[in-house]
Formats: structure tokens, sequence, C-alpha cells
């Protein structure tokens, strides 16, 4: 199961931004998407995905990465 | 001599200076009730405003309402002021802003004392000092980026001291000016306890504010911002730019008594500082654009304070406070109330001193009862600004 289309949704509702125009593998803050952007994204995602991310998500740079972490965390929730 | 040479404003009366004057004219109030929740009615001026015009989605996290009316209003002022070639480092911003982002903070407040979760962007958002800011990341300015927090009396202040860095050579040009967007419903509480707000009666809010009547009761709150580009008046003409008028002087000044409370004597001593600044006498002054905040004390000093200063000339001086049909914006009133000055002065044309049927006697000077156009030339004229903690800012302007 990937958390990625819901983190692209999220990024499309929030900043008008489709998911094709930004790269899950690279750095989101090297797309564009500034230190506070993404402070605000993460607590939007916490808000919608109803989960707690750890504070290992700080040092989550791509979309993909934050959607492998969620993918466990849900993992973890369901088990 | 500081030239103005760009206005922009985001207000009550919208966003064109030039309409909302002639709403002014009109006699328009703006004013309307607000938060039909509250236990006391309420009432104030609010503005329509798309942010979209001026952010992205993306520029918006961490901005609050006062950032985004700032950077509309200041990015307004400097297209209007054409090419300013300068460079960043010789440009400031100079700003007044009485408390922040209030709809942040009071949002974070609401979450926060519930057990919720507070917006991680509360600080930069709230921070009083971020309309300034943004303004400055919005411009790419370089030089000084400075908030002036004076209550009533912020961008009043803030035009006041961006003209002297101007003058000094501090900067060759300033974007100077104010915002203030606190009609949330924590704030406008607060306001309502501390009893000099007006008691707008059933469906009368858009007449609340009484500057100088006799059944009087205290302002309404207002929301906007307004910002002037300044520089030097030599450096205007060799650009070829479009002067609006002249910041002619100042006068700053604290009463050092009291709290709230007006002191005609700290008042009289920035009239007489502003005029002496501006190297003009009383008699000069063809306009006073009050302060005239319509509590029961404060325009009995007022006017007093105008006697002791302007003496027998006191008949050739006219005086209105357009609070009555935009409301008072706090940190952001002196810098819009500066454009309303201005514009008097090139249109040669006063706005009325609204919603007084009954002067107070206790009021004596000539109020614009109807809007004026002026049958003497008008070559300069003040706007007063009088604030909680008693600094007190009196700012002269002249015709281009």
């Amino acid at each position: 199961m990937s958390s990625l289309g819901d983190l692209q949704n999220i990024i499309r509702e929030k900043y008008d931004i489709e998911p094709g125009a930004l790269d899950p593998n690279l750095s989101m803050r090297e797309q564009g998407l500034d230190s506070l952007a993404v402070a605000e994204f993460l607590f939007e995602v916490e808000d919608r995905l109803k989960l707690t991310l750890p504070d290992e998500h700080q040092q989550v740079e791509t979309l993909a990465g934050l959607a492998a972490l969620i993918d466990r965390l849900r993992a973890e929730q369901v088990a | 001599m500081v030239a103005v040479t760009g206005i922009g404003v985001i207000s009550p009366h919208g966003d064109d200076p030039d309409r909302m004057f002639e709403a002014l004219m009109r006699g328009e109030s703006a004013v309307h009730p607000v938060f039909p929740q509250l236990a006391r009615p309420a009432a104030a001026a609010t503005l329509i405003f798309d942010e979209s015009r001026w952010f992205t989605k993306l520029q918006l996290p961490g901005v609050d309402r006062v950032s985004q009316i700032a950077v509309a209003a200041a990015s307004q002022a400097v297209a209007d002021a054409g090419a300013l070639d300068a460079a960043p480092e010789r440009i400031g911003v100079y700003a007044g802003c009485g408390m922040g982002g209030a709809g942040a903070l009071e949002a974070a407040y609401a979450a926060g004392l519930r057990g919720g979760r507070v917006p991680p962007l509360t600080v930069p958002a709230f921070m009083p000092n971020a309309p300034a800011a943004h303004v400055a990341i919005r411009h790419g300015v370089h030089g000084p980026v400075l908030t002036y927090s004076v209550a009533c009396a912020s961008s009043a202040v803030a035009l006041a001291e961006a003209a002297r860095a101007v003058r000094r050579g501090d900067v060759d040009v300033a974007i100077a000016g104010g915002a203030e967007a606190l009609i949330v419903p924590g704030v406008v509480s607060a306001w309502q306890a501390l009893q000099t707000l007006a008691s707008p009666a059933d469906g009368e809010a858009a007449s609340a504010c009484k500057p100088f009547a006799a059944n009087r009761s205290g302002f309404v709150l207002g929301e906007g911002a307004a910002f002037l580009v300044l520089e030097s008046a030599q450096r205007a003409q060799h650009r070829g730019a479009r002067v609006h008028g002249r910041l002619a002087g100042s006068g700053l000044s604290c009463d050092a008594t009291h709290l709230t409370k007006p002191d005609s004597a700290g008042q009289q001593r920035a009239l007489r500082a502003a005029l002496a600044d501006a190297g003009v006498a009383a008699g000069d002054i063809g306009y006073c654009n009050a302060h005239g905040t319509a509590t029961p004390i404060g325009d009995v000093v007022e006017c007093d304070a105008l006697r002791a200063v302007w003496g027998d000339a006191i008949d050739g001086l006219w005086v209105s406070s357009t609070k009555a049909l935009h409301g008072h914006l706090l940190g952001a009133a002196g810098a819009l109330e500066a454009v309303v000055t201005l514009l008097a002065l090139r249109e040669q044309r006063l706005p009325p001193n609204a919603h007084c049927e009954s002067p107070d006697p206790r009021c004596a000077v000539r109020l614009v009862l109807q809007p004026l156009s002026s049958a003497e030339r008008l070559n300069a004229a003040i706007s007063s600004s009088f604030a909680f903690g008693g600094t007190n800012t009196v700012l002269v302007f002249k015709r281009a």
C-alpha cells in the first residue's frame, strides 16, 4: 500500500501543485516547498491521515520517503 | 523635503485610493455589525480581500491576514511610484502594527487551551514584525526593515521616522505605512471590555461612531493597510516621478501621564513640534484630519489642544475625523489617514466629519459638517494620531 497518492492529493488541494509537478524522489525543499510550507504540510498530513509522525520525520526530505514512513506507521496501526 | 511618490491602500472602502476618497466625500460608512455570537452587539469596518491576488497557495503558510494586506498595500504603493531606480540596500521598510497576527494568535489559543494542537507556524504568523518582513521579502529590500508598535500612532510614527530617515540620507527610498487586522472575536471582546467602543443601537451600526458629536459614545474598529513611497523631492524630480504631495514635517511627544487618558499638554507639544519641523505657522494649516475617536473625553481634549496651539487662527482650520466612516484602524490608522489627508490636499476637497448632527459645544473647532470643495486655497494640512500609552504624533503635509 502506498500513501504517496494520499500525500499528492493533499499537496494538490493545499498548494495547487499537480502530482506530476513534484518529483517524489527529489528533495521537497529543493523543489520549492520551503521549510514553512513543509512544516504546515506535515501538520495537515497528521490531521487528515489521523496519525502522529515520529521525530524521525524531521529527516525525511522527499515525498517518497515520507510516504514510506507513513506506510510503515499505518501497517503498525493495523497490526 | 520629502515627496510622496506612491500610495497604496487596502481599506474598508476598497483598494483604490481615489475611489476610497470619493466614498469618504459621499459620507459612506463601511461600518457594519460583526460577530452576532458575542454577548454585546459589535460593529467594525472590515475588508473584502482576496489574498490569491497577491499570494500563491504555496506562499501562504505562516502568513497571517495582517501580513497579507501589508504586502498588498505596499505592492500597490510601489507600483504607483514607478521605477524606483534604487539599490536594494538603499531602500527601507518602516511599518506600523499594533498587534501583529491576531488571527493566528487567536486560533492558537483556541486550539491550545482546549488541549488541541497548535498550528506549527503560529509564531512567525503572529509576530508583529511579520508584515514589514513580508513587504521586504516581496520587494527585495536590503536596507533597514523596522516595525513601530505604538498602538493607535504606530503607522504615523512609522511615516515620521521614515521621512526622517530619507532626510538624513539613511535610505534613498522608504516604503512606509502600516497594517492591522484584528477583527476576531476574542480581540473584539477585549476592546468591548475596555468600554471605549461605540454602542451601536439596533440597525445603526454604520453611524455608531460620531466624532465630536454631543451624543458620541466611542469608536468602532477597522482593519486595513496603507503604505506610501517616500523619497527626497530632488530624487523624485530627477527620475520624473509623479508626486502626490509632500510630508513636510512631523512632531512626536509623550504625555507620560496615563496609559489611556489623553492629555492636552502632550498633544500641544506634538502639534507645535510638527509645525516647527515643517517650518509653518498654525495659520498656514487649512485642514486637520483629527484623531477624533469619538470618545467622550478624547474629542474634548483634542479640540482643547488645537485651540491652545491655533489661538485666534482656530477659525481658519477645518477639522474632520474620517474614523466615523472607515473605523479606527489602530496600528494602520496613521497611514490610512495620511493618505486621506494627502488626497484632500491634492484634490482641494475636504471629507466630512460624519454622523455629527449636533456638535458638542465643548468641541469648539470648525467641523467639516458637509463635504467641502475648499473655497480658500488649501496648501498644508495635518493628520493627528494620539495613542494609548501616551505617544502623540502629528504629520504635516503640503501640496506637491
